[in-house]
């Protein structure tokens, strides 16, 4: 069914495809280059050829932000995300007598949540704590999950390796991702929790501190910020580890388990004495230094210590992410 | 009928281009000399303790449609694997568009289209977002180009219709699968095309289709590689053979020179195969007793002069026809002996 348009641009094709391929042609004894191959006679498309040898990096990140990231599972952990801040919200302004000695409770799971009874710009920072221990990473590792595993058990993975999309790229387009599934998540928490907070909420434009001072609006929603980012790169350095696990199992499922699995380990670990030497190092022991960003005035070293331990998991996931798509089966 | 003679003056995997040969084929020759498309040699490939694929050396002539026969687990798949860069050699080199395989991969494969194993698309995203995904991808595509690419290529394998394309990919039938594999195949200019099974799971028209859409590629000048184990189709669709099994190629050549590698024979069908044989020889014709029943040499007789030696003989002949190696025969012969 060749169409008698291709017959027509055939020459021309072959004209601009040359010069074009010149600047990326291997070496000039290589021996395709050297014999006309019939293949220069394919009939083209239409003058839209490239003598490329891999697709446009933004092409490609459009590509899998439009088809990778808008799948039905993305919507869904965005969704039940939502409902997050929205439940704190309507929960807070909701609770009676019962509520009230919750909040006299020690603790920091119901205190917190009672701690933000009229005064919604806690809200958000409560919410990203919340959302941090178990649904924001199950999310992202469903994304990471999606990116590498799932490509390669429906099959598509093979697809793009011989478009080609070098390995190393595929590893950079998945990263990315899965980085901008983290990024959704850390914002529909922040942004949905500071709607709820004022507008359920309320609190007159102040936040009351943990510590007992007040501080203003705008070092209020500098200190949103500084816990949104925070938590950004803790989501961050979770789908890096996801996407390692993703990049070494055939098994979409493996990944988010292996996620939770290692959360609940950690926490275990988190909490024996003598291996207190350890906590330094989990990752998920840092995750309640958040709650430090409503204390006035705020300590810095959790805050820090976690930022930097997340970092390395992120450098060390993405790390062994590329090493085993390089080695992989496809 | 020895397996040494045939494999001895089949294989044909030699570095000299095929216009160097004495005897010439049928028809006009369709591949051109020189480097072949893909050249394999000393290929292993090793899972754990499972050979699957042992010192191989094939070349696809540039031009060629060449078939890869062999029975399921002989390592066809393995070898396109290999072929593509999707899998790593245990040992051995692979060529492909001139390029070493896998570490050249991305000068040769933006010239190769390939379906292997099955099609592989995203479940939930329609036909036509797939195509578009796997464009987005391909590097000789400009992106102003995409659009049209992915038309043509939905129109190419008959899956235009709007009903085909926007619907889920998981909602697709076997076929439609296919055809949507082959579109990804046929999105670029293509100098190499590789298919594994290209007809699995499709009806009669189905197969036209994909026999169609071969024989327009090799028109265009693009060299094709398909794996098969449908004798009938490699046989209508394909200019070269190899044949593999457990892991080594036994046969490679053209089509018509393996189909005639054991010379013409009359084969007669007899009640009396002694009486005939005895016949035969009498007047020194070359003959032999196979499956029930007598062949005669055609090499330097007239089939007239074996019937007429036969009849005056008084041997009852039910039937004599000539004989006519199928590629299934060959295959048979091939693969059994291999065994």
């Amino acid at each position: 069914m060749t169409v008698p348009a291709d017959r027509a641009t055939r020459d021309t094709t072959r004209d601009t495809a040359a010069p074009a391929a010149a600047p990326g042609a291997p070496a000039p004894d290589a021996p395709v280059q050297a014999t006309s191959c019939p293949g220069d006679r394919a009939p083209s498309v239409a003058a839209g050829l490239t003598g490329r040898r891999s697709a446009p990096l933004p092409r490609l990140l459009r590509s899998e932000l439009r088809f990778g990231l808008a799948g039905p599972r993305t919507l869904i952990t965005l969704a039940v995300l939502s409902l997050i801040p929205l439940l704190i919200g309507i929960g807070v302004t909701a609770r009676g007598p019962a509520g009230d000695a919750l909040a006299a409770a020690p603790g920091p799971g119901p205190g917190l949540i009672a701690a933000i009874t009229g005064n919604g710009l806690m809200l958000p920072i409560s919410a990203l704590r919340v959302t941090l221990f178990l649904l924001m990473p199950l999310g992202v590792s469903i994304a990471a999950a999606d990116a590498l595993a799932g490509e390669a058990a429906h099959g598509s993975l093979r697809g793009l390796l011989l478009a080609p999309i070098g390995r190393g790229r595929l590893v950079a387009v998945k990263a990315f991702g899965v980085l901008a599934v983290a990024v959704l998540e850390v914002a529909v928490v922040t942004v949905l929790g500071l709607v709820a907070g004022l507008t359920f909420v309320g609190g007159g434009g102040q936040l009351l501190t943990l510590s007992g001072t007040s501080v203003g609006f705008g070092d209020a929603m500098a200190r949103i910020g500084v816990a949104a980012g925070w938590a950004l790169l803790q989501v961050a350095a979770v789908g890096a580890v996801a996407l390692a696990v993703s990049a070494l199992t055939e098994h979409p499922l493996v990944v988010p388990a292996t996620v939770l699995g290692a959360a609940i380990v950690f926490g275990v670990l988190n909490v024996i004495p003598s291996l207190g030497w350890l906590r330094p190092v989990l990752l998920t022991s840092g995750w309640s230094s958040v709650t430090d960003l409503l204390r006035d005035p705020v300590p810095t070293d959790g805050l820090t210590h976690s930022a930097l331990l997340a970092a390395a998991y992120l450098v060390l996931g993405l790390a062994v992410a590329v090493a085993g798509t390089l080695r992989r089966e496809a | 009928m020895s397996p040494a003679r045939r494999s001895g003056g089949a294989i044909c995997a030699r570095p000299e281009p095929p216009d160097d040969q004495p005897t010439p084929s049928v028809g006009p020759r369709q591949w051109l000399p020189g480097p072949p498309a893909a050249r394999v040699r000393g290929l292993s490939k090793t899972y754990r303790r499972t050979v699957a694929l042992d010192s191989v050396d094939l070349d696809v002539p540039t031009g060629s449609v060449l078939g890869l026969l062999g029975p399921n687990g002989s390592g066809k798949t393995t070898m396109l694997r290999l072929l593509l860069g999707l899998s790593r050699p245990s040992g051995g080199s692979v060529e492909l568009l001139g390029q070493p395989m896998p570490r050249a991969a991305g000068r040769a494969l933006p010239h190769v289209g390939a379906l292997v194993e099955e099609p592989g698309f995203i479940p939930h995203l329609s036909g036509r977002h797939n195509l578009t995904r796997c464009a987005a991808a391909e590097p000789l595509l400009a992106t102003s180009a995409i659009p049209d690419a992915v038309e043509t290529a939905l129109r190419r394998v008959g899956l235009a219709s709007a009903a085909a394309a926007d619907r889920p990919y998981r909602t697709y039938s076997l076929g439609m699968k296919q055809r949507l594999g082959l579109a990804a195949v046929v999105l670029a200019p293509r100098k190499l095309v590789v298919l594994d099974e290209p007809t699995n799971g499709l009806d009669p028209a189905g197969t036209r289709d994909v026999r169609r859409l071969i024989a327009e590629l090799h028109a265009s000048g693009a060299t094709v590689l398909l794996s098969s184990h449908l004798l009938t189709e490699v046989e209508e669709t394909c200019t070269h053979v190899a044949v593999l099994t457990t892991g080594s190629v036994v046969a490679t050549g053209e089509l018509a020179e393996l189909l005639e590698a054991d010379g013409p024979a009359l084969q007669i069908h007899t009640s009396q195969p002694n009486a005939a044989l005895a016949a035969l020889r009498a007047a020194r014709i070359p003959g032999y007793a196979e499956r029930g029943l007598v062949v005669a040499d055609l090499s330097d007789t007239p089939p007239e002069l074996v019937l007429s030696a036969l009849v005056h003989a008084g041997v009852p002949v039910a039937e004599a026809r000539r004989r006519r190696t199928g590629l299934e025969e060959l295959f048979v012969q091939l693969t059994e002996d291999g065994a």
